[in-house]
C-alpha cells in the first residue's frame, strides 16, 4: 500500500471511530434524558422547548418515592427473590448438570431431552396453571410464589453439562485412585475449577430475576409484596402530571443493576455471552 | 392508691393496643382527589388512636385494579375494604365480588336509605340487598382558563366562557380560540384513552336522550345515531384543529395546567389539582362549569364513589365493626371530601351551609339536576364489557382514523358477540 | 476403573432430585394441567365443566384472537432480522476499536439491557410522549409533523419493536463480538495484502465465518419475541390495549381481567403449539444450512 492510501485510511478510520463514540452517545441519550428530567420540577419538565440542563435542579421527587411510597420494602422483595431465584436456579441446575455430564444412571437421556425440549417451551404460556397452581398452595403474595415459577432456565444446565464435559477425565479417574468419594469429586474438583462459570451463570440469572415482568406482576396482588420493576408502574398515581416523581422511580429502579453491571463490566459480558453457550 | 390507678390505666391502653384493628385499604384514587383521601385517612387515624389504623394503598385506576381485585378475591386476599365505582356494582354482585351489607351493618353506621338520594342508593342495590355505601357522585366537567378566555374576550360577565347553549355556538367559541395565535389547543381532550371518552360521549348520548341499552339489547332504533351524532361532534373538533388529539390522561391534565390547552373536560376529581397548583401560585385563574349544551338539553354522565366490602377474606367481628366505622365515619366527614371536586353522597352533608358556599362545587351543581348512569347491568360500569368494546373505537375516530358510522357498526358488532 | 453403579444411581438420583422436583411441579405438571384446562369452561381459579372443543372452535372468528395472532407475527418480523443486523452493525464498529473507548462504547451500546422493562418504558414514554417528549420537539425543529407513537396502530408495533431492538440488542451485540474475536487475524492480514475491500472482506470473510453465531442470534430472538409481552403491556396502559392485543397479552386478558380461564387456556395452547412448531422449523433450517457449507 502506498502512503497515501494508508494516510487515508487513517484519516477515514478516525472519522468512522468519532461516527461511532456519537452514535453511542445517542443511543445512551434517552437514558441521560430520563435521568434530567426526573431532576426538574413537574411544570418544567412540560416546558415546551428542550433543557439538556434543569433551571431548577430540585431532589424532590427522589424524597417523594422514598418516604411516600414503598419502595424500600420493594427493593428488599426484589433482592430476596432474586437472590432465591438465583440460587436455586444455579444449584439445581449446576449439580442436575454435573450428573447428567458424568454420571450413568436410568433416565439420564430421558432427562437431558426434557431439558433440551424444556428450552423451546416459552413459560409465560404457564400463567394461567402457575396462578392456579401457587393459588392452591397458598403462595401469591409471598417470596416463594414470586420465585418458584421462576426458576426454569434449562440453558443454565446445559452450559453447566458442556462445562463438566470438557474437565479431563485425567482428573476423575486420579481422584478415583485415592478412593475419594464422589462428593469430593463433586465439591473438591469439580466446583473449584468451574468457579468462573458459577459465578458468571449467577450473574446472568440475578439480572434475569431482577428485571422480570410478567410473572411478579401477576403473582402478587398486595403492594407490600411487590418487586421494584412492577411497583413502579403499579402504585403510581394514574391521574394528574407526575412526569418527573415516575421518572425518578425508574431512576431508583434502575441503579442498582446499572451500577453493578458498570462495576463489573467484564465479568457481566463475559456472563452474557455464557448464557448463551458461547465461550467468550 | 395512685399507684393502683396508674397501673389499671397501663393495663387499659395495653388493652386497648392489642385490640388495635388493622384496617387493610385499597382505592384508585390517584388524582388530587387521592392526596385528599390520604388526608382523611390520617385523619380518621389520629381520631382513632389505638383502635383502628387504616393500611392504605392507591392502585392503578380502572381494569388494573378491578383485575387485582378480581385475583386477589379469587385466591382469598382480599382487602377489607376498598372503593368501587357504583357503576360496576350489578358487574361485582354476578361476579360474587362483594358481601353484603345487611341492615343490621347500616344501623351499625348510623346510615340509611334517608340519608342518599334515590337513584344513588339504588345504584348500590341488587335484587333488594345492598352491597356498598356511597360516598360520592362524580360527574365531569368544563374547566376553563379565565385569563386567556377574558382576554379572547370569550367569558360572560359571570364569568363563564361564552357559548355554551349550542353546539354552534361552543363551536364558534373554540373557532375563536384557535384563531387567536398564541393558543396551541381550544379543548385540552384526552383523545388517546378510549376508557376516560366514554364519560364524554354517553353525556353527548345523554343530551340527546339516547339509550346504551334497551330491554337488553344495545343501540336499539335510532340510538346507533344518536352515538354516532355524539362521535361526529367530537371528530369535527378534531378535525378542525379544535382539540388535541392523541392525548392521554396525565398530558391533558398537563397540557390545561401549563396553559396550552384553554379548556378541558375532565373529571371533578381534578378541582383539587387545580386548587392546590394555584394556592402554590403556578396557576392562572380558573373556573369550572357544567357541560355545554351540544344537543338537546343538559346531561351529564356520572357515577359514584362506593366502599365495598370485598368477599375473600374472613374477617373476625371486631374487624367486620372496624370497617364499618370506616365507612360510617368518612360519610359523615365528607364535607372534607367535596374539596376533592366530588358531591358527596351524603344528603345531611349537602344541607350543610358550608357544603353550599363551596367553591367551585357551586357553580357547577347545577348539573345535578342533569346527571344520567350508566345501565344497570352487569355488561355495564368501569372496564367492564360496554366500556372495554366501546373504548376501542373511541380513540380511532377521535383522532379521525375511522368514520363515526362504521365505528358504530363494529361496536354494535361486538357488543352482540360478547 | 471399576465403578459401583448402585452407589453411582445413588447419587445420580440425589444430585438431580431437586430440579427433577421442581420441574415436575412448575414445568411438566402446568404444561399438562394447560391442555385440560383448554377443554373447560372454568374460570381463573377454580373447577369448569368440560365443554369439548368449543374454546377452540371460537378462536377463528374471535377478533381479538385475530389481533393478537397477526400483532405478534407482525413484531416477530419487526424485531427479529432488523435487530439482528442493528447489533452485527454495532458489533462491526465496536471491534475495530480498541482499549478505553471500546469499553466506553460498548458500555453505552450495553446500558439499556440491564435495566429492567419497567425503566426502559418510562425512558420512552418519556421520550416519544406525544406533547411534551424530547423526540416531539426534534421534530418540530425540523418542521415534521409530531407523530403519536404510542397511540396509533400504525406507529404502535414498529415502535415498541425500535425500542424492544433497543432495549435487547446489547445482548447479541455481545455474541457478535465474541464471534468476531475468535476468527483468527491472519486471514484479514493475508485479505488485505491482497488489496481486497472491506465489502469483499466482510462478505466474503466475516459474513460466512460468523453465520453460527448469526443463526444463535437469531433463533434466540425469535424464540424470546414470539413471547412478547411486557412492553407491549406497559406502553398500552392509557392507551388502546385491545388494538395492541399480542399473544400473551390476550391470554393474560381472557385469564385474568375477563376472568375466564378455560378459553385463556385454549389461546396458550395455540402459541405453546406454534412456538414448538416454529422451533422444529428453524431447527431443521439451522441442520440444512450447516450441511450446505
Amino acid at each position: 500500500m502506498t502512503p497515501t492510501t494508508i494516510r487515508r485510511i487513517n484519516w477515514m478510520g478516525g472519522a468512522f471511530t468519532i461516527l461511532t463514540v456519537l452514535i453511542a452517545v445517542l443511543w445512551a441519550f434517552p437514558i441521560y434524558w430520563g435521568i434530567i428530567s426526573s431532576l426538574k420540577p413537574e411544570n418544567e419538565v412540560v416546558r415546551p422547548y428542550i433543557e439538556l440542563w434543569p433551571d431548577t435542579l430540585t431532589f424532590e421527587h427522589y424524597w417523594f418515592a422514598l418516604t411516600q411510597t414503598q419502595i424500600g420494602k420493594w427493593y428488599i422483595n426484589s433482592i430476596a427473590t432474586s437472590v432465591g431465584v438465583t440460587v436455586l436456579t444455579v444449584s439445581t441446575s449446576l449439580f442436575a448438570g454435573y450428573a447428567i455430564s458424568q454420571l450413568r444412571f436410568p433416565g439420564r437421556r430421558v432427562l437431558w431431552w426434557l431439558i433440551l425440549a424444556s428450552f423451546m417451551v416459552p413459560t409465560q404460556v404457564l400463567i394461567i396453571n402457575h396462578f392456579v397452581l401457587m393459588a392452591n398452595m397458598s403462595l401469591l403474595n409471598s417470596w416463594a410464589g414470586i420465585i418458584l415459577p421462576q426458576l426454569i432456565h434449562p440453558v443454565i444446565v446445559i452450559v453447566f453439562k458442556q462445562f463438566f464435559d470438557q474437565v479431563p477425565k485425567d482428573f476423575r479417574e486420579a481422584a478415583a485412585m485415592d478412593n475419594a468419594s464422589e462428593w469430593a469429586v463433586l465439591f473438591k474438583i469439580y466446583i473449584p475449577m468451574n468457579w468462573g462459570v458459577i459465578t458468571a451463570l449467577s450473574i446472568v440469572t440475578f439480572i434475569w430475576a431482577w428485571n422480570a415482568f410478567l410473572w411478579p406482576f401477576l403473582a402478587v396482588t398486595k403492594t407490600e409484596m411487590m418487586t421494584i420493576t412492577v411497583g413502579i408502574t403499579q402504585v403510581f398515581d394514574a391521574f394528574g402530571v407526575y412526569y418527573a416523581r415516575q421518572l425518578s422511580a425508574a431512576v431508583l429502579a434502575g441503579f442498582p443493576v446499572a451500577l453493578v453491571y458498570l462495576v463489573f463490566q467484564r465479568r457481566v459480558t463475559q456472563a452474557i455471552t455464557l448464557s448463551a453457550g458461547i465461550k467468550g | 392508691m395512685k399507684k393502683f390507678i396508674a397501673i389499671a390505666a397501663a393495663a387499659m391502653v395495653g388493652a386497648a393496643a392489642q385490640a388495635q384493628e388493622t384496617v387493610v385499604w385499597w382505592d384508585f384514587l390517584g388524582g388530587g382527589d387521592g392526596v385528599r383521601m390520604k388526608q382523611m385517612i390520617a385523619d380518621f387515624n389520629d381520631a382513632h388512636a389505638g383502635e383502628i389504623v387504616i393500611d392504605g394503598t392507591t392502585l392503578d385506576w380502572g381494569v388494573p385494579f378491578y383485575t387485582k381485585v378480581q385475583t386477589s378475591v379469587a385466591v382469598g386476599e382480599a382487602p377489607d375494604i376498598m372503593t368501587y365505582h357504583a357503576s360496576r356494582i350489578p358487574l361485582a354482585v354476578d361476579q360474587g365480588l362483594l358481601q353484603e351489607l345487611t341492615p343490621a351493618d347500616f344501623d351499625a353506621m348510623g346510615l340509611g336509605q334517608d340519608d342518599f338520594a334515590p337513584s344513588i342508593w339504588d345504584a348500590v342495590s341488587a335484587d333488594g340487598k345492598q352491597y356498598g355505601v356511597p360516598i360520592d357522585t362524580h360527574p365531569i366537567v368544563l374547566y376553563y382558563n379565565k385569563d386567556i378566555l377574558g382576554e379572547a374576550g370569550l367569558l360572560t360577565d359571570d364569568g363563564l366562557p361564552v357559548g355554551l347553549g349550542s353546539r354552534a355556538e361552543f363551536t364558534a367559541t373554540l373557532q375563536a380560540l384557535k384563531d387567536n395565535s398564541d393558543v396551541t389547543f381550544p379543548l385540552g381532550s384526552v383523545t388517546a384513552d378510549g376508557n376516560f371518552m366514554f364519560r364524554t360521549i354517553y353525556s353527548l348520548m345523554g343530551q340527546q336522550d339516547g339509550e346504551l341499552m334497551t330491554d337488553g339489547a344495545f343501540l336499539v332504533g335510532d340510538n346507533a345515531t344518536k352515538l354516532e351524532n355524539a362521535l361526529a361532534v367530537l371528530q369535527e373538533w378534531t378535525n378542525e384543529g379544535l382539540q388535541s388529539t392523541y392525548t392521554d390522561y396525565p398530558a391533558t391534565v398537563a397540557l390545561f395546567t401549563s396553559g396550552e390547552a384553554v379548556m378541558m373536560i375532565n373529571g371533578v376529581w381534578e378541582v383539587p389539582t387545580m386548587v392546590d397548583l394555584e394556592a402554590e401560585g403556578n396557576l392562572f385563574e380558573w373556573g369550572a362549569v357544567e357541560l355545554p349544551v351540544i344537543f338537546d338539553h343538559a346531561s351529564t354522565y356520572s357515577d359514584s364513589h362506593v366502599f365495598a366490602i370485598p368477599e375473600g377474606n374472613d374477617m373476625s367481628p371486631e374487624k367486620r365493626a372496624a370497617v364499618l366505622e370506616v365507612m360510617s365515619w368518612i360519610s359523615k366527614n365528607s364535607l372534607f371530601w367535596a374539596t376533592a371536586g366530588h358531591i358527596p353522597a351524603n344528603n345531611n352533608i349537602t344541607a350543610m351551609d358550608a357544603y353550599k358556599a363551596m367553591e367551585p362545587n357551586a357553580t357547577y351543581s347545577s348539573l345535578t339536576a342533569n346527571m344520567i348512569y350508566d345501565p344497570k347491568t352487569p355488561m355495564a360500569g368501569v372496564a367492564g364489557p360496554i366500556f372495554d368494546v366501546m373504548s376501542t373505537y373511541f380513540v380511532p375516530t377521535l383522532n379521525g382514523e375511522m368514520e363515526p358510522s362504521e365505528a358504530v357498526e363494529e361496536i354494535i358488532y361486538e357488543l352482540n358477540d360478547m | 476403573m471399576l465403578r459401583n453403579t448402585k452407589k453411582e444411581w445413588l447419587i445420580a438420583y440425589i444430585l438431580i432430585a431437586p430440579f427433577v422436583a421442581i420441574y415436575a411441579l412448575i414445568f411438566v405438571y402446568p404444561t399438562i394441567d394447560m391442555f385440560f384446562l383448554s377443554f373447560q369452561d372454568a374460570p381463573l381459579v377454580g373447577a369448569g365443566d368440560f365443554v369439548g372443543i368449543e374454546n377452540y372452535e371460537r378462536l377463528p372468528r374471535d377478533r381479538r384472537f385475530g389481533t393478537a395472532f397477526w400483532n405478534t407475527a407482525y413484531f416477530v418480523a419487526l424485531t427479529v432480522i432488523p435487530g439482528t443486523f442493528v447489533a452485527l452493525a454495532i458489533s462491526m464498529a465496536v471491534t475495530r476499536l480498541s482499549g478505553r473507548t471500546q469499553a466506553l462504547v460498548l458500555a453505552l451500546f450495553f446500558l439499556p439491557y440491564i435495566l429492567p422493562v419497567s425503566v426502559v418504558f418510562r425512558i420512552w414514554d418519556w421520550a416519544l410522549n406525544f406533547q411534551f417528549g424530547i423526540a416531539m420537539h426534534v421534530l418540530d425543529a425540523f418542521g415534521m409533523d409530531r407523530i403519536p407513537v404510542f397511540k396509533t396502530t400504525t406507529w404502535f408495533m414498529p415502535a415498541v419493536a425500535f425500542v424492544t431492538i433497543w432495549w435487547t440488542c446489547g445482548f447479541s451485540v455481545l455474541l457478535f463480538l465474541a464471534g468476531l474475536r475468535a476468527i483468527p487475524q491472519e486471514i484479514y492480514e493475508a485479505a488485505a495484502l491482497d488489496n481486497t475491500s472491506r465489502w469483499r472482506m466482510f462478505r466474503h470473510v466475516t459474513w460466512p465465518l460468523l453465520w453460527p453465531i448469526t443463526g444463535l442470534v437469531l433463533t434466540i430472538q425469535l424464540i424470546l419475541q414470539l413471547k412478547i409481552f411486557d412492553q407491549v403491556y406497559l406502553f398500552s396502559q392509557g392507551g388502546r390495549p385491545n388494538d395492541n392485543l399480542v399473544m400473551v397479552y390476550y391470554i393474560f386478558q381472557r385469564a385474568f381481567v375477563n376472568n375466564q380461564g378455560g378459553r385463556a387456556a385454549a389461546i396458550a395452547v395455540v402459541l405453546f403449539i406454534m412456538v414448538i412448531v416454529i422451533s422444529v422449523i428453524n431447527f431443521q433450517l439451522t441442520r440444512l444450512s450447516e450441511r450446505r457449507k
